[in-house]
């Protein structure tokens, strides 16, 4: 009864931003002086024509990237040098357009694994499955539980990633992320290549996550009919310039935008 | 109004909440009453954590004015909550009506307002999304009670209250009414109405059969007179307690014998959950028995050969060796012999595999069961049994002990009396038969000798066996003159992996019989792999050329076993399943033959006409509400 508020956490006062970021791959601009603020729970998505720079952003803030001017900051700390794993202890969690996960592992294990941040193991009680680590170990797995409930993974608790379909795939790859208790979320196209069902369940849990854990989510994704829908602000891109930024309704009439997307009349 | 004339012979005023009562004062902490697979683990509540949820729910209810002779629906899927709430209103003297989760709102908003209910308690977000939907059409609706939590976080309606909720608001009630619960149980008398049981409406719109404490309880003690539950059992509830049947064998068992009812963590785990549980007994509709026997057909080629070979040589067996059971096959001591050997090299991994290793008994009923997939599981040593009733009369007919003929749903229970009308329709009278329709005059199926028709037809056997064929209004004829079930034809051709649903017509002025087939679109898809052809969706592999070729096979097959006229002679692969979303199956999944008929009149038109495909635009409606359109080119096929 009363399930999946195991996993409840309180909200806590977050910000990221992003100071004017320019990042080259040798001759190619990939972020033209790109900034952007978030101080607040809220879900963002960042939207943009292929190429526009919206993974470069998320390589940038979680320290895959290092940008060649400009600054990250999280909660006032200046983030832009850290090596990624710190950055990932800090509670910056993402997933990944192409899924990263152990496909050798089932689903439970995968999660388990994610959370190895908060474990802080002695191997001889490791080892041995006793005392302290055996407590810890259950705890982790009741909040482990607590997203496979929030995210409906019951029936591939126990199946081998790497035989699951690209659908459930995606969906173990929020889990993997949420597994972390972030305190700021990015989600790479979480529905590229689903079906229309798949895409309703995940933007359903996006909006679960959202409004059981307050936290703020930044959304790359190319469905805009999703986009429209879940997101309360909207940051457009177009070859590494911030084009627009603003609530869905003002987005949708901004020409600049129409342009990029759509092109423009000969 | 009360028209069984024959009371049945139990204690004089049992009613469920007394029988609760019973259990809780004799096992107390002591015997776990049901389990819950949540968070991973079987979460045990014993019967005095059962009893104290359902005393304080139920002071709940009455906190919030739910009074003697009130109903309430439940609409959710089958958890702990849903059990307690039906005995937290059944102790408060109330009716609770469960309700298909699968309902749209429209059909939900059917059932409050056709039983008068003042409350709905919707399992999760999505239901009680539906009753937020209806409710100002409701006049008579008070309150929405949902116990699933995920979801619920940021709606603020009024109407709205968790269970939580309720039981705190039972727990301040109480201390200002003591004993009021205990009370309320003493009050309640076995011709109590004890729920509604909707009819499954195959015939037009669901009708609410009135059932008592009474009948649900004298039709459990009926099947107890063979079967040996006890408090020890395990039973796996994962078909809706709306479905009379689970109903009956689940809560009313439970209440009765004490054993223990289990709850799967969700939809999509139960095959891994029974299998965890091991049950002792089981119930599945006839289309849960075909998809394991699907699965088990579909996996078998995958394995290695010693696997494949056993399984051929050993099936065959178990085929025979059901057969010697009833007398049908010579030899019963060899076939008997090979199926003790089959035992250990096979039948005993499958059943492990399937979760039936710990079976003591098996049920099936709702709708009839191809006789071969009842061999099959007899013969592999599942003590399956076919059981006939209707919401009207949960329980008419059953097999018992070892008379289980594969082709008959058994012998009519004590205490009801059968006969067959003129025409061969199904008579009962007497025993566990309801106390009538809410809001509605029964005569027009209680004739004055007491009689009630069941609408079936069938035949019964001089052993007294019933042998269940159709429904009345479902016999057709042919140009021939012969009368045939189309029903009969169906539940043969499901019997392969490949064909999930099919639907057969024929015609008073057309000599031929024709089918309309939904391939098994998992089993087909897996065939198309192996075989190397490529495909998309239901309505490309449906429509392939070696799938039709394939279709073609399985009709061939059944066809030998019919007579020259009964043959089905032309077949489509339909480009999609048929479903209840779009009332072509009832919620609990039976074809709803009139509607389809009439759904696909131009496409049983044109294979009478000898045309060679049909092209049809369908409009299909999601389950969200959505709407939209397909077009697609049917092929229509020929069978020799």
């Amino acid at each position: 009864m009363a399930k999946s508020l195991k996993i409840r956490k309180v909200a806590e006062d977050v910000s990221l931003e992003l100071n004017d970021l320019w990042l080259k791959f040798a001759n190619i601009t990939a972020l033209s002086g790109v900034s952007l603020e978030i101080n607040k729970p809220e879900i963002i998505a960042i939207i943009g024509p292929n190429g526009a720079g919206k993974t470069s952003i998320f390589n940038c803030i979680n320290g895959f990237y290092r940008p060649i001017r400009g600054s990250v900051h999280f909660n006032g700390r200046d983030i832009t040098r850290w090596p990624a794993h710190k950055i990932g202890a800090l509670g910056i969690s993402r997933t990944f357009q192409n899924i990263q996960l152990y496909t050798g592992l089932n689903t439970l294990d995968n999660l388990m694994a994610a959370r190895h941040c908060h474990l802080k193991p002695s191997v001889l009680w490791g080892a041995l499955y006793f005392g302290p680590e055996r407590r810890k170990e259950i705890e982790h797995r009741g909040f482990v539980e607590g997203i496979i409930d929030l995210l409906e993974l019951e029936s591939v608790r126990k199946k081998v990633v790497g035989t699951l379909s690209y659908g459930w795939r995606k969906r173990v790859d929020l889990g993997r992320a949420l597994a972390v208790e972030p305190k700021i979320l990015l989600l790479d196209e979480p529905m590229a290549g689903m079906s229309a069902n798949e895409k309703e369940d995940m933007a359903r849990f996006i909006i679960d996550v959202y409004e059981l854990w307050k936290i703020p989510i930044i959304l790359v994704e190319h469905d805009m009919e999703v986009v429209m829908d879940i997101a309360e602000r909207i940051c457009v891109l177009d070859f590494g310039f911030k084009l627009a930024e603003g609530l869905p309704d003002e987005i949708k009439g901004d020409q600049k935008v129409i342009k990029a997307y759509l092109g423009e009349e000969q | 109004m009360n028209i069984s004339n024959q009371k049945v012979d139990i204690m004089p005023e049992e009613t469920l909440p007394k029988l609760l009562k019973r259990n809780y004062e004799k096992y107390g902490d002591n015997q776990v009453a049901m389990r819950e697979k949540d968070y991973g683990i079987w979460q045990p509540f014993t019967w005095k954590d059962s009893y104290e949820k359902i005393r304080v729910f139920s002071l709940g209810l009455m906190a919030l004015g739910f009074k003697r002779g009130d109903k309430l629906c439940i609409l959710g899927d089958t958890k702990p909550e849903w059990v307690w709430a039906e005995l937290a209103a059944q102790a408060a003297g109330g009716t609770p009506i469960g309700v298909f989760t699968d309902c749209r709102p429209e059909e939900v908003k059917f059932y409050l307002e056709n039983s008068d209910s003042v409350i709905l308690i919707a399992g999760d977000q999505e239901q009680v999304d539906k009753g937020l939907r209806i409710k100002d059409e409701l006049p008579l609706l008070k309150k929405i009670i949902y116990w699933e939590m995920k979801g619920m976080w940021n709606y603020s309606d009024p109407i709205l209250a968790s269970f939580e909720e309720i039981l705190d608001l039972g727990k301040k009630f109480e201390e200002t009414h003591k004993d009021f619960f205990e009370k309320s149980i003493e009050k309640g008398k076995a011709d109590d109405i004890a729920i509604f049981s909707y009819t499954s409406g195959t015939t037009g719109n669901p009708k609410g059969v009135m059932l008592s404490h009474r009948q649900l309880i004298s039709g459990i003690r009926r099947i107890r007179e063979t079967e040996q539950f006890s408090d020890k059992d395990n039973y796996v509830c994962f078909l809706s307690p709306a479905w009379v049947t689970d109903q009956g064998l689940s809560i009313t068992n439970s209440m009765l014998t004490g054993m223990t009812l289990n709850f799967p963590e969700s939809p999509e785990t139960v095959r891994e959950d029974i299998r965890e549980i091991g049950p002792s007994f089981l119930f599945f509709a006839p289309s849960l028995w075909e998809n394991l026997m699907s699965m088990v057909q579909a996996k078998i080629p995958d394995s290695i050969f010693l696997d494949r070979f056993l399984f051929r040589v050993f099936s065959a067996v178990a085929y025979r060796a059901a057969d010697s059971d009833i007398g049908r096959q010579k030899n019963r001591w060899l076939w008997k012999t090979l199926q003790f050997i089959g035992h250990f090299l096979m039948y005993r991994d499958l059943l492990d595999k399937l979760g039936l290793s710990k079976i003591k008994a098996c049920y099936t009923g709702g709708a009839a069961l191809s006789p071969d997939l009842l061999k099959f599981f007899m013969g592999i040593g599942v003590n399956l049994k076919q059981m006939y009733g209707s919401s009207e009369c949960p329980i008419i007919a059953m097999h018992r002990g070892g008379d289980c003929y594969p082709e008959t749903s058994g012998a009519v229970v004590k205490g009801m009396e059968v006969r067959l009308s003129k025409k061969g329709e199904i008579l009962i009278r007497g025993g566990n038969l309801f106390s009538g329709y809410y809001k509605m005059e029964s005569k027009a199926i209680v004739d004055e000798q007491g009689w009630f028709h069941t609408g079936d037809f069938g035949t019964i056997r001089d052993d007294g066996h019933i042998i269940v064929m159709d429904r009345m209004e479902d016999v057709r004829q042919t140009a021939g003159g012969h009368s045939f079930s189309p029903q009969y034809l169906e539940i043969r051709l499901r019997f392969s992996p490949y064909i999930r649903n099919a639907l057969v017509m024929g015609e008073e002025d057309q000599t031929d019989i024709i089918s309309v087939i939904n391939v098994d679109f998992e089993n087909v898809g897996r065939w198309a792999e192996t075989h190397r052809i490529p495909y998309t969706t239901m309505s490309d592999l449906s429509q392939k050329p070696e799938v039709i070729e394939l279709t073609r096979g399985e009709i061939q097959k059944v066809n030998m076993l019919l007579d020259e006229w009964n043959k089905i002679r032309k077949f489509v692969n339909l480009h999609k399943d048929f479903d209840p979303d779009e009332a072509e199956l009832t919620r609990s999944r039976k074809l709803r033959r009139k509607f389809v008929e009439t759904g696909y009149n131009e496409l049983r038109k044109a294979m009478f006409e000898n045309r060679e495909a049909f092209t049809t635009e369908s409009e299909i409606l999601y389950q969200d509400g959505r709407q939209g359109k397909i077009t697609t080119d049917i092929k229509i096929n020929a069978v020799e």
